[in-house]
């Protein structure tokens, strides 16, 4: 167990390092540079001075050596756009992002896997209805979902319509404050959680489907065990195996999902950020941010494969070996 | 029985959301207008918004439109430009005298006047400030601004509610140059200054004790990528007419809403009193609707001073040896473009008919510089294809594009920036006027860092935006109309300036060196004739701007310059 976990974790150090490294030459070498956020009109002292500040001057491997050497020592370098270290805004947006993508993937599970045992075991009009709808959440993107949940809210009024907090909370104490950011959450929560349900619903159900035809439950079955206690107690653990396996993948999803998400809802987390730092090419930003990205990731295969070493036997035995 | 009871569920559900729904659009003040009282409130807040966070608080280095907004609700200068009249009017200072040579102001300062901090202001303040804009190390972008005649401005202080400014050389501007002069804390500052760090004071980690300010509201925090809380400052100056201080209002919350259709939408459901910017053309009928509902108030402002613009790279050396740069250098054929087009249906097309025509980047909305004899290109198909017939440009293969003796076409890619509805619909109305002349345009929309870039760098072909401006005077304008200039976009870096351009040139620094109003305003009338005639930029229509905001904000006077509507914060009040 133990040399499995060093493996992910060195595994997650790899993709770590890929990913900002790639993000940051990326951005170096895509046409335009964070000057440009200087506008048209900018003086050329002001361009050098920025060009110099953030070494757009040395050739793009030796500005990643030079950060790479820097974010060893957890120096991630400064934001162009907000004009301080990388660190404490990413620190930040990443929190929101994790509170955001943890009730996004809460609602997901608990919504997409139940009605998957529902759809993958029966035909019926319930069934139906349920593909119905996830076939409409899975064909909606996230841009449209999260403004049409915004529309609805703002025409409503039951829900704000964006940001993490109120302007009513301002002087508010902490728990005011807490039922303030949990008003806030449902709807861009919802936007990324919508989708993200429809997908659990269908590999739910096609994993419940082939589980309910394989032998061992068709013995049960034979041994007169009631259609529910089937369900349950004996095929829906085995039919885990497939959604544990994408939930690291569903992770990495959110993610990417919350750049859209969080823009429209005005939810100050890791994607809205991304999104703006990859618009400005402010570049330090984005390489700290696709490493904070990549930790991510790399969290949720890792909680994929726990989830699966729990659920499977086999790959216990395995590991074990 | 199951689905039976089921469907029964679902439709109840679906029943009383849509009627929940119907009822929250659906307000009994429909119809009713506004009814104001007649005296301010005061207290409360307003919420205002934006899309950007702010990049710093120190108003030296801040050139972005959000560090203009926190100028203007935070800090204070000796005059400022009012954005209703459009004229200077005393401000920190209470009057001034200008030398019969205009080369001197001695501004009198207010009695009284105390930083946010409650240290007395004093004209040491403005000496340190000019100090701290022209000192290297500190790199303000104002250094520019102030300079006139290569020279910049000084001053000094005879005593400490006396400023003596000294202009180097005659301006054009004069006074209304110093609007730009946000006044520092000396206390606050001196040190950062003489230790050569000014440039990273007053970014926006640093806590807001360390700041004084002179303006109406003060900064108490900074969220980032959420907010910007600003309190009422409560050693403000200004008083209302009846003697009472201002502001009216205890606080502003900017909130930082990064996408525009989300902001309207938040508008619209009252979470947010004011915007910065006008409404967009696409904007302005779900905001007349809101109005209906009695949630906005909706005005126009008038004619905006900014115009989308067409141009062609005029550079040679981007052109290389593609034989297209010999018709675009030639006036006759930005001619023949502005003679094809039709302006009043590029107008209805482009901004839904809330727009007029023009020929000239002076709008109508500029009161101040426009000129309304501006020669103009009044629509004519047949002429544009005389002219361009004139200049060997005809259809010799019929496939309906134009081509030079040699067989080279006028097709063209034109950039512009994504996103942006009216640019793309501008472009795509440009290209289907132009078809019937032979001219073929290639719209291609790009991200706005690239765009900024290909500028900058003269990688284009053809382009269509806009320009942003924060004064009327063209002598703001100035690295535009030079052919030195940093902003002169359609050729830029023009080592070799055409007669007419040198013209300009001249023209424009006369403009700038003649106190004259008057003698102004016919050298300017000049440089709009020569821009005309040769057509280096190619505009079309000025659009109409509106406003909204939310109908419980009193004392709200929408300017055509930005900040629309927070530039006399300090007279905004809710209720």
């Amino acid at each position: 167990m133990i040399r499995f976990l060093l493996r992910r974790l060195a595994f997650a150090l790899l993709l770590v390092i890929a990913v900002s490294s790639a993000a940051l030459l990326l951005t170096r070498l895509a046409p335009g540079d964070l000057t440009s956020e200087l506008g048209p009109r900018a003086r050329p002292e002001d361009v050098a001075r920025a060009r110099e500040r953030f070494d757009l001057n040395r050739n793009p491997l030796a500005q990643l050596g030079g950060w790479a050497a820097r974010a060893a020592r957890l120096d991630f370098g400064d934001s162009f756009l907000y004009d301080r270290p990388v660190s404490p805004l990413i620190r930040r947006a990443a929190g929101n992002t994790a509170v955001l993508a943890a009730t996004a993937l809460a609602i997901a599970t608990f919504l997409g896997i139940p009605l998957g045992v529902v759809t993958g075991s029966r035909s019926s009009a319930l069934a139906a209805c349920i593909r119905g709808a996830s076939l409409v959440c899975l064909s909606i993107p996230p841009l449209l979902a999260s403004l049409l949940l915004v529309f609805l809210a703002s025409r409503t009024g039951w829900l704000p319509s964006g940001g993490m907090t109120s302007v009513a909370a301002i002087d508010a104490g902490w728990p005011a404050w807490l039922l303030d950011v949990a008003r806030h959450l449902p709807l861009p929560a919802l936007a990324l959680a919508l989708p993200l349900a429809a997908t659990f619903e269908r590999l739910q159900a096609q994993a419940m489907t082939e589980t309910i035809h394989q032998p061992f439950v068709v013995a049960a079955l034979a041994r007169g065990v009631t259609w529910r206690r089937l369900l349950i107690d004996h095929a829906w653990r085995p039919s885990l195996r497939s959604m544990c396996a994408i939930y690291g993948l569903a992770i990495g999803a959110l993610l990417s999902g919350s750049f859209v998400v969080e823009y429209v809802t005005a939810w100050p987390g890791l994607g809205r950020l991304m999104y703006e730092a990859l618009r400005a090419r402010d570049i330090y930003l984005v390489a700290g941010c696709a490493a904070m990205g990549g930790i991510f990731l790399a969290f949720g295969s890792l909680v994929s494969d726990l989830l699966l070493f729990a659920a499977d036997p086999r790959v216990r035995e395995g590991s074990g070996k | 029985m199951k689905v039976r009871i089921l469907g029964i569920a679902i439709t109840a559900a679906i029943l009383v959301v849509g009627f929940t729904f119907w009822r929250s659009t659906t307000n009994p003040n429909v119809g009713k207008s506004a009814n104001f009282a007649a005296a301010q409130h005061r207290g409360g807040q307003i919420v205002t918004s934006g899309r950007a966070a702010p990049r710093t608080f120190n108003r030296l280095l801040g050139q972005d439109q959000l560090s203009f907004v926190l100028g203007v609700v935070t800090q204070g200068h000796l005059v400022r430009v009012n954005y209703e009249t459009f004229e200077v009017e005393p401000w920190l200072a209470e009057k001034w005298d200008t030398s019969p040579d205009g080369l001197t102001y001695t501004f009198h300062l207010r009695q009284g006047l105390t930083w946010s901090d409650g240290v007395p202001f004093t004209a040491d303040d403005v000496v340190f400030t000019l100090q701290a804009i022209f000192d290297p190390k500190t790199g303000s972008y104002i250094s520019d601004v102030l300079t006139v005649g290569g020279k910049p401005i000084t001053a000094d202080a005879p005593d400490p509610s006396t400023v003596v400014v000294h202009f180097p050389a005659p301006s054009g501007p004069g006074v209304r140059l110093l609007e730009t002069l946000w006044v520092l804390p000396k206390h606050k500052l001196e040190a950062a200054l003489k230790a050569g760090t000014l440039a990273q004071a007053w970014s926006t980690d640093t806590p807001p004790s360390e700041m004084a300010f002179m303006g109406p509201f003060v900064i108490k925090e900074y969220v980032p990528n959420q907010r910007i809380i600003l309190d009422r400052n409560p050693h403000y100056w200004r008083k209302a007419a009846d003697g009472t201080p201002l502001p009216y209002v205890d606080r502003i919350v900017y909130e930082i809403i990064p996408d525009q259709d989300a902001e309207l939408l938040r508008l619209q459901a009252g979470e947010i009193d004011l915007t910065q910017s006008e409404l967009r053309p696409d904007d302005y009928v779900p905001a007349k609707r809101a109005e209906d509902q009695g949630k906005l108030k909706v005005t126009e402002i008038g004619l905006s001073p900014m115009a989308d613009a067409f141009w062609f790279n005029l550079k040679p050396e981007a052109w290389k040896s593609d034989a297209r740069f010999a018709f675009v250098q030639k006036k006759e054929f930005r001619q023949a473009i502005s003679y094809a087009v039709d302006r009043e249906k590029f107008a209805e097309n482009v901004y839904l008919g809330a727009a007029v025509p023009i020929w000239g980047p002076v709008t109508p909305g500029n009161t101040q510089w426009f000129w309304p004899d501006l020669p103009r290109y009044t629509h004519d198909v047949n002429k544009a294809k005389d002219i361009l017939k004139s200049i060997g440009l005809e259809d010799r293969n019929g496939n309906g594009i134009v081509e030079d003796a040699q067989g080279h076409e006028a097709r063209f890619t034109v950039v512009t920036q994504r996103g942006v509805g009216w640019y793309e619909r501008g472009l795509a109305e440009l290209r289907s006027q132009l078809a019937p002349i032979g001219i073929a345009l290639e719209p291609a929309t790009i991200e706005n860092a690239t765009l900024n870039q290909r500028l900058v760098k003269s990688d284009y072909e053809a382009m269509y935006m806009r320009f942003g401006t924060t004064d009327l005077d063209p002598a703001s304008e100035l690295d535009m109309w030079l052919t030195t200039g940093d902003a002169h976009f359609w050729h830029m870096g023009d080592t070799r300036p055409e007669a007419w351009e040198t013209q300009i040139d001249a023209l424009m620094k006369q403009n700038i060196a003649t106190a004259d109003q008057g003698r102004r305003k016919e050298q300017f009338k000049q440089v709009q004739r020569i821009f005309s005639d040769n057509l280096p930029v190619l505009y079309f229509v000025a659009p109409r701007m509106y406003y909204a905001y939310n109908v419980r904000v009193e004392g709200v006077k929408p300017s055509v310059l930005r900040p629309v509507a927070l530039w006399n914060a300090d007279m905004l009040s809710v209720r």
